[in-house]
């Protein structure tokens, strides 16, 4: 490998591993707060990439019931990501409440919930094609405004280039990621997420309410999905109503990765399956995602932990 | 003289177990209120009740006429009942000083959002909402170990602190589960002080479950004692350890 190659790898992995990494600290946030995994993760950040295509580009194609249909609403990129990011977390909180908290608030078994999420997920990604019918739908580049598609360097006499799209889901990931620290590590809101995490009913001693910790949690994790659907979207398309199912099973294995329920363990998971990919020789490239789960078995072999998880000892 | 909480003919029962029945009492306004009894009489499972953790299958519970019963846990808190636990419940990945902080937010007016853009006034909220942590924390003598782990300090540190935390929601009311357990004597004598010094300073109502008889009775201004989930006896420290009832319960029948 060329210095060159080698360095249009690195980009393209960490571009693309930090998304993963936005997209499954939505897990681990509903994770480390109910112990459970939201199935319907994956169709919420199809959902994400299905709202600010409407309000972006609101453009669609021939099938479904709003075939033909031009909203044409042109609403800034910026702003589209952000509505529709939003947009994605109030479904996350519909979510919470149609198809997890009724099973809670009966005592059912965790295992239920994963049935149900997966039930909302199935229901949602028929819906989208119900509505826009399976079509691939595409981000014009002119919806970032006028700026050049892509940038080329020269690295020893080869090119190494870099996509506007890549530097542009790299910087919303980075301020995301900070913003979301900040809020958990130093402000009230995350310390009390932090007390409901590790105990839910002592937290509700002290005032907390435990119901709205988890709305606001659901929120949280629907718009990191729905920002992570819109930011492949944008990159790569939007491959169809399906296209959230491989990254869903991608972001478990960030997660499982990075060590179950661990904030910067989602976040190291995400970036080193992105490089993971991005390594795979182009002659192998329709094989990157067993390559990614081939490094996850690896490593759970050596670390059954995860990367950053924190092993239970058992205290008598 | 006030009475604070009234618990009127509270029950509950898992199963066919009575672990609490027509259990009736008063709590009076500045009063150290005692529960003895033996294992399983239905001490822990009455401060249950009383905090909301478990729902009562009839009765009442009112605090200043208000009734708490049917309220979620954490409504009862704001309304200023704190509790702590026999097995101490700390959030162990947090530090001293955030597991006070936690448990402050009920009394800022800017909930659980404040804090997060920075406008003057939640600054200077934050900032009141320091400064009485590290209050607390000083109350306490953890102090100069604000910034460490729940998780490393000692049983009886551990102890302080949940005390401490409890504090911090600012109650009219303290709940106390066992909290001499498993410490020395010389500490447990620190502990009738401390619990003392902090009813005045805090103008608290305290209700108290605790097997050391000397520690409650020298403590408390009454005692209530439960034996198989009923009351048996309530009245001051000379009087129920006259009580035949009382006797019998810890002693067996003659």
């Amino acid at each position: 490998m060329t210095l060159a190659q080698f360095l249009q790898n690195l980009l393209n992995g960490i571009s693309i591993g930090s998304v993963y990494a936005i997209f499954a600290l939505g897990y681990t946030l509903v994770f480390s707060i109910l112990g459970i995994i939201n199935f319907a993760h994956g169709a919420v950040f199809t959902l994400g990439a299905y709202f600010t295509y409407t309000l972006a580009v609101g453009q669609f194609g021939i099938n479904g019931l709003l075939s033909g249909l031009n909203l044409d609403l042109k609403v800034p990129f910026a702003l589209s990501l952000l509505i529709g990011a939003i947009l994605a977390g109030l479904v996350g909180v519909l979510l919470e409440r149609l198809a997890f908290k009724p099973l809670r608030t009966r005592g059912a078994d965790s295992l239920l919930a994963l049935v149900s999420s997966l039930g909302v997920a199935l229901v949602i990604v028929n819906a989208i094609q119900y509505l826009v019918g399976a079509e691939i739908y595409t981000f014009p580049s002119q919806v970032y405004g006028d700026i050049k598609p892509a940038m080329m360097f020269e690295v020893s006499g080869q090119p190494v280039v870099i996509r506007t799209v890549q530097v542009i889901i790299f910087a919303v990931c980075m301020v995301i990621l900070s913003i979301l620290g900040y809020l958990i590590s130093f402000t009230r809101l995350g310390k009390a997420l932090q007390a409901v995490a590790e105990n839910p009913t002592t937290a509700s001693l002290l005032g907390i309410s435990v119901d709205k910790i988890i709305l606001a949690t659901f929120f949280m994790s629907g718009f990191l999905g729905g920002l992570a659907g819109t930011l492949v979207g944008t990159s790569f398309g939007i491959a169809g109503p399906y296209f959230g199912v491989t990254y869903g099973l991608k972001g478990l294995a960030v997660i499982v990765l990075g060590g179950l329920g661990s904030i910067p363990g989602a976040v190291m998971g995400g970036i080193v399956i992105g490089l993971a990919e991005a390594f795979v020789p182009p002659d192998y490239s329709a094989y990157k995602e067993a390559v990614a789960f081939a490094f996850l078995f690896i490593v759970l072999l050596v670390r059954p932990q995860g990367l950053l998880g924190r092993t239970h000892i058992q205290k008598v | 003289m006030k009475v604070l909480l009234d618990a009127e003919r509270l029950c509950r029962n898992f199963g066919g177990l009575k672990a609490v029945n027509n259990v009736t009492f008063q709590v009076v306004e500045g009063e150290i209120f005692g529960l003895i009894g033996p294992n399983g009489a239905g001490k822990t499972t009455l401060f249950n009740l009383m905090t909301g953790l478990t729902p009562v299958s009839s009765g009442t519970l009112s605090y200043q006429g208000e009734r708490l019963t049917g309220l979620p846990p954490h409504r009862i808190a704001e309304k200023g009942i704190g509790r702590t636990f026999q097995n101490i419940r700390l959030f162990k990945g947090l530090s001293a000083l955030d597991n006070i902080k936690v448990a402050q937010h009920v009394r800022t007016s800017s909930g659980l959002w404040g804090g997060f853009f920075c406008t003057p006034s939640s600054r200077a909220e934050e900032k009141r909402v320091d400064e009485k942590a590290w209050e607390l924390l000083k109350l306490i003598g953890l102090a100069d170990r604000a910034g460490e782990l729940a998780e490393n300090f000692s049983y009886g540190d551990q102890r302080r602190l949940e005390i401490g935390r409890a504090l911090a929601l600012d109650p009219r009311v303290l709940l106390l589960d066992e909290p001499a357990a498993g410490m020395n004597s010389a500490e447990k004598r620190a502990l009738t002080e401390f619990i003392r010094a902090i009813r005045e300073q805090f103008k608290l109502t305290v209700l108290l479950i605790e097997h050391h008889v000397p520690l409650v009775m020298n403590l408390c201004d009454r005692i209530a004692v439960l034996n198989f989930g009923e009351l048996i006896a309530v009245g001051n420290p000379a009087e129920v350890q006259k009580d035949p009832a009382v006797i019998e319960a810890y002693l067996g029948a003659e």
